[in-house]
């Protein structure tokens, strides 16, 4: 079975059907189906995925444009499962979470289809060629849904995230380009397959470390942009802020995401041959993005900005654990970004809900609404609880292992994150809860309704599974502890592993 | 048999917590008879296992969890008693409550979340590993910040709750790093461990303390500390604990007085071998806990609100119990059991006062003392438990308080011959001052003319019963118990096989050849018959003030008087936490980082695009919103590239 082919090819076909429907009725059961295939492929690849190997499995391998190299092959590991997982699962509930969208529906879940589409590719790209196209394709939906459904500085915000994303890109690909050119295969043509790059740069003979070291900065900015790490998160923001709520929650569920795989995929196999000074800058770029997006968070007055500084704080995490390189540490960086992926849906579909039944997300304007909106309110504590690192649930967990770990080889910078961001990511939390959701009901509110049942939905199944992968996190760390190990030793090549 | 079944402590309440939450609104009382039956059974389990395992048994049984972890359950001697006492004071609270919140609309609402605490509570006492306590410890803080804002549409509720989590956080953050610390240090150690054992396993702790350098021992012991003083409302970290009784009385008495902060107590107790090794930790500890148990009763003295009385009260007796910890550094591991007896003790007076004082608040309707007096005539019932509470809180020999207070002032007497006096001087002045305040309040509250037009009626008996249990343990258990008390929790630690005299070699309490201070045989005897003076003389005192109106209190303290302002307004706690610290420093930086982030990090950024002229305006015209174009636009690109990558590879590079 091609599972993972068929988990790309049906949202996009799903997204050209939807394009094409006239009602929304048609467009989102288009869409909704489309996205639950996917979601019983992934959760059929998970039953079926061999949890102690460390072999990429579902390997499917074609040759597509043999003159320069350029193969379609796609598999998973411990790595990219999870994320898959996390994508489709994210998918569907975002989709549902938007069954009253009334604004050009046939594009608008279209356009949540390809962006599906554009993510599971990257989660599963095993050529550096593909891998490139389909991180590219995500720009275009988001660019789109922030350009056309977004709040009204939209044009700036969305030429802004292209603009900010794509030259990290092109600066991500001429450092593709580098690894490609300097490579040659025994037989003397040249390969993209990721695999035979990565291990290929453990040879100083082949890459030379000043060579090495500038490859190793291109591709590391283009996915610290991406994360975003400090001082490159301007983008984000801007981009929330004017997101329609389906945007934002995909941007930071499944978007950001992206540069942490990458971090995994490829940073960490090369980090070990590069200059040490990058440990230490990596480890700098981490602890300042937890605390200063943690302080950043505070002052905001926007919910969802906050959230999404908030973003830049969890995802300095994935930093941290990755560039501690322990076991302990990488499989909490890896949890870490599953983790944040689920939780980050309730906070953004928090603020969602809030911007459309109450009119506003100005923090210091809102109050009581439990009063009015008891299931949201009961929800929106959830998540947030979730969010500020409550046991219990798998936020918790993530940054549990991170910190446990990283302390090994990092203790200087993690103990700076324990005392200056714990408390602070608990106040802000709190605080923008309290404000919100507790105290008199204000009277411009009195009618206001609770969320819509999909709404509630979405937000009820994101705390379920918070709750089950904080209660039983080896549903998935025991694939990403086996990861870690990989991720730690050598690279071997899908020929090597005898796969193809 | 029982033992097998241990897991249901928890398991139950959980159940009953999902209960209430989904089916509680439709039933009578919120469904609270699941939350009393589910803690029952709690008790009925502890009760079999405490007959299966006495007098020289534990139960441990454990699964393997994610990573380098598990989840376990513990069951020794010290487990076993705080399961008993919890149990026990929990379903007579539950019982209670179902009276006390009848007709409150969101009564399903506080049955589960009171269930919920339930389950967490009894899960942190059981943990096997420090990790699960953590977890259940923070799961108890936050079904405390729910039910202390369990009246959220009330903006002081709402504000009380926060500022528990937030200022219990602060002591979990360094909870989190001893965590941290502790599973590193025990990592590097390389231990071999048997398939079963975990890192974070108490007795795989206890068994290689001895190995982990000391100076790492006291870094742990003092962040663990650290959370203790946040969780048991320690200075400076209680300011939460008095604006908690924002929540209905019953969750004052059960998480703000009688478990959830003996948590922090239990947490040093649990970690008493790591504390013993750990040079200066315990000395840290009984200075902590004297000078609290000192400063919140001058707090306890001024107060008007009835239950932020007993809060001061609370704190100052939690102090008590950190101390008599504390001068372990002197006479050992029996001051676990000494320590521990006074927080049993402690919980069941405490409960009763708080109950009772809920009992007076249904009736009058107010919190505040000046309006009650008189208030014995017409509850008979809650007036002469609450005396027995009193009488036990001040220490009034042969109840229970005297007893366990007692034995806690005279080891810190032993401390002070071996080492320094200083707690036992502020103990021997916080216990007067106790049952001067004590008395202060039933005095004022209960005898005298009414000050207010109150309902002149006693409470139902669904509240009566639990108060009459309570206090038959807040008079008979300590004339009982206690050298039973003693002798069992001194076993403890046998279990592991804890070498306390190697230990204290570590930790500098014991030089290496000579034994421990010898019993305090030398006693003088004023310090003997000193507990019975203060008692009875503080309440003469108190008699004095507010019974017999001898004295006016005008006397001593007046309006203007800048020591009783002081006290008033509680050492201007929250003035220097919230006011000054949590909203000018740490929002200030907050601020000064959103003013960076606009005007340097995306300054430099948007300056940048300035200069590449005109890039974002012709960007902007490629933006036509006709999808194809897109499409288009991405397949040139591809073909781009490819044409790019075959001249590359022609030009040979």
């Amino acid at each position: 079975m091609n599972y993972i082919s068929l988990m790309i090819a049906i949202p996009l076909i799903g997204a050209i059907i939807s394009f094409f429907t006239r009602t929304r009725a048609q467009a989102r059961m288009v869409a909704l189906i489309a996205s639950l295939v996917p979601l019983a492929i992934s959760l059929q690849m998970y039953m079926g995925f061999d949890k102690t190997s460390k072999i990429m499995q579902f390997v499917e391998s074609y040759t597509w444009i043999p003159s320069i190299g350029v193969k379609y092959t796609v598999g998973v590991d411990g790595i990219g499962l999870p994320l898959v997982l996390l994508s489709t699962i994210v998918s569907v509930l975002v989709i549902i979470y938007s069954w009253g969208e009334d604004k050009r529906p046939n594009q608008f879940f279209a356009l949540l289809l390809l962006n599906e589409v554009g993510v599971l590719g990257v989660f599963t790209a095993l050529d550096f060629f593909l891998f490139y196209i389909f991180w590219e394709i995500v720009l275009i939906p988001m660019f789109f849904l922030i350009g056309v459904w977004g709040g009204p500085r939209k044009d700036y915000a969305a030429i802004k995230f292209f603009i900010y994303t794509h030259v990290a890109s092109l600066v991500m690909l001429l450092a593709i380009f580098a690894l490609y050119f300097t490579y040659h295969m025994p037989d003397g043509s040249r390969t993209f397959d990721m695999l035979t790059l990565l291990q290929a740069t453990a040879d100083p003979k082949i890459f030379p470390p000043g060579l090495l070291n500038i490859i190793f900065a291109g591709l590391l900015l283009g996915f610290l942009v991406k994360m975003p790490a400090f001082p490159f998160h301007t983008w984000l923001p801007d981009a929330h802020v004017e997101a329609p709520t389906a945007g934002s929650v995909v941007l930071a569920a499944l978007l950001l995401k992206m540069g942490g795989y990458g971090i995994f995929r490829v940073i960490l196999p090369i980090l070990p041959h590069v200059n040490k000074i990058f440990v230490t800058v990596i480890a700098i770029i981490a602890v300042l993005s937890i605390v200063y997006g943690a302080f950043l968070a505070l002052a905001q007055k926007d919910l969802k900005k906050m959230v999404a500084y908030s973003s830049v704080s969890h995802m300095g995490f994935v930093t941290l654990g990755a560039v501690a390189f322990t076991w302990m540490s990488i499989q909490g960086a890896m949890f870490q970004q599953f983790s944040h992926g689920l939780i980050t849906c309730v906070l953004f579909m928090s603020a969602g809900t809030i911007q459309h039944t109450v009119g506003t997300r100005v923090i210091g304007d809102l109050g009581g609404l439990a009063d009015r909106m008891p299931k949201f309110a009961f929800l929106m504590l959830a998540g947030f609880l979730a969010s500020l690192g409550l046991p219990g649930m798998s936020g918790f967990v993530a940054e549990f292992m991170v910190l446990t770990g990283s302390y090994a080889t990092l203790p200087v910078f993690t103990m700076i994150v324990v005392f200056t961001s714990i408390a602070v990511t608990a106040g802000y939390h709190l605080w923008a809860t309290q404000k919100v959701l507790f105290g008199p009901i204000l009277k411009k509110y009195l009618q206001v309704h609770d969320a819509h049942s999909y709404e509630l939905f979405s937000m009820s199944m994101i705390i379920l599974l918070a709750i089950l992968f904080g209660v039983r996190p080896n549903l998935i760390t025991d694939i990403m502890g086996v990861a870690a190990y990989q991720v730690m030793g050598p690279v071997v090549t899908l020929t090597q592993m005898g796969v193809i | 048999m029982y033992a097998d079944y241990a897991y249901l402590i928890v398991a139950m309440p959980v159940l009953a917590f999902v209960l209430c939450i989904f089916f509680g609104w439709h039933l009578p009382k919120g469904g609270g008879f699941f939350t009393v039956l589910a803690t029952f059974g709690g008790l009925i389990l502890s009760l079999g296992i405490f007959k299966e395992i006495y007098p020289d048994k534990i139960v441990h049984q454990s699964i393997p969890w994610f990573a380098n972890f598990n989840v376990g359950i513990l069951i020794d001697p010290l487990a076993i008693v705080m399961l008993l006492m919890v149990t026990f004071v929990v379903t007579l609270i539950h019982t209670y409550a179902l009276g006390y919140m009848d007709g409150d609309p969101g009564a399903a609402r506080y049955f589960a979340e009171a269930a919920l605490f339930t389950a967490a509570m009894l899960g942190l006492i059981y943990s096997d590993n420090l990790l699960q306590l953590f977890i259940f410890w923070e799961l108890v803080g936050l079904c405390s910040f729910l039910l202390i804002g369990f009246w959220y549409r009330k903006p002081s509720a709402a504000a009380a709750a926060k500022k528990a989590f937030l200022t219990t956080r602060v002591g979990d953050v360094l909870f989190l790093a001893a965590l941290v610390l502790l599973y590193n240090n025990m990592a590097s150690l390389n231990l071999a461990l048997k398939p079963g054992e975990y890192l974070l396993q108490f007795p795989v702790i206890y068994a290689h303390i001895a190995q982990i350098p000391p100076t790492q021992l006291t870094f742990i012991a003092l962040c663990l500390l650290g959370g203790a003083v946040g969780k048991s409302g320690q200075f400076p970290l209680h300011v939460w604990l008095p604006d908690a009784m924002e929540g209905p009385t019953t969750v004052s008495a059960m998480i703000h007085a009688a478990t959830m902060v003996t948590a922090g107590v239990y947490l040093v107790a649990r970690m008493f071998p790591l504390f013993y090794a750990a040079p200066n930790a315990l000395t840290v500890v009984a200075l902590i806990g004297a000078f609290t148990g000192l400063f919140a009763a001058t707090m306890g003295l001024t107060a008007f609100d009835i239950k932020r009385v007993l809060a001061f009260s609370t704190v100052s007796q939690l102090g008590f119990m950190m101390a008599g910890l504390g001068v372990g550094a002197a006479v050992g591991v029996a001051a676990v059991g000494v320590s521990i007896f006074h927080l049993i003790g402690h919980s069941f007076f405490k409960a009763l006062l708080f109950l009772c004082s809920g009992s007076v608040i249904h009736a009058v309707g107010t919190n505040d003392m000046r309006e009650m007096g008189g208030v014995g005539k017409y509850m008979k019932w809650t007036a002469y438990t609450m005396l027995i509470g009193s009488l036990s809180l001040a220490g009034f020999p042969l109840f229970t308080g005297f007893f366990s207070k007692d034995e806690i002032i005279k080891i810190a007497y032993e401390y002070g011959v071996q080492i320094n006096y200083l707690p036992y001087i502020m103990l021997i002045c916080a216990a007067t001052l106790t049952a001067i305040y004590t008395f202060r309040l039933w005095f004022v509250a209960f005898t005298g003319e009414p000050r207010s037009d109150y309902h002149k009626h006693e409470s139902p008996w669904i509240m009566i019963g639990p108060l009459v249990l309570l206090a038959v343990f807040a008079l008979g258990f300590g004339f009982f118990a206690q050298s039973g008390f003693y002798q069992y929790l001194d076993t403890n630690f046998e279990h592991y096989g804890v070498d306390f005299h190697a230990l204290g070699v570590i930790g500098g309490h014991i030089s290496e050849a000579g034994a421990a201070g010898g019993e305090g045989a030398g006693e003088p005897f004023i310090v003997k018959i000193l507990p019975y003076i203060i008692a009875i003389g503080g309440i003469l005192v108190a008699m004095l003030f507010y019974y017999w109106h001898k004295l006016d209190p005008g006397l001593v303290t007046s309006e203007r008087d800048p020591i009783r302002r002081l006290l008033l307004k509680g050492y201007y706690q929250h003035e220097i936490f919230t006011a000054w610290f949590a909203e000018t420093v740490v929002y200030g930086v907050a601020i000064l980082f959103n003013l960076i982030d606009i005007k340097i990090v995306d300054g430099v950024l948007n300056k940048i695009s300035e200069v590449t002229v005109g890039f974002g305006g012709n960007l902007r015209k490629v933006q036509t919103g006709v999808v194809q174009n897109y499409i288009t636009a991405v397949v040139l690109g591809i073909v781009v590239l490819v044409i790019v990558i075959e001249i590359g590879m022609k030009v040979g590079l």
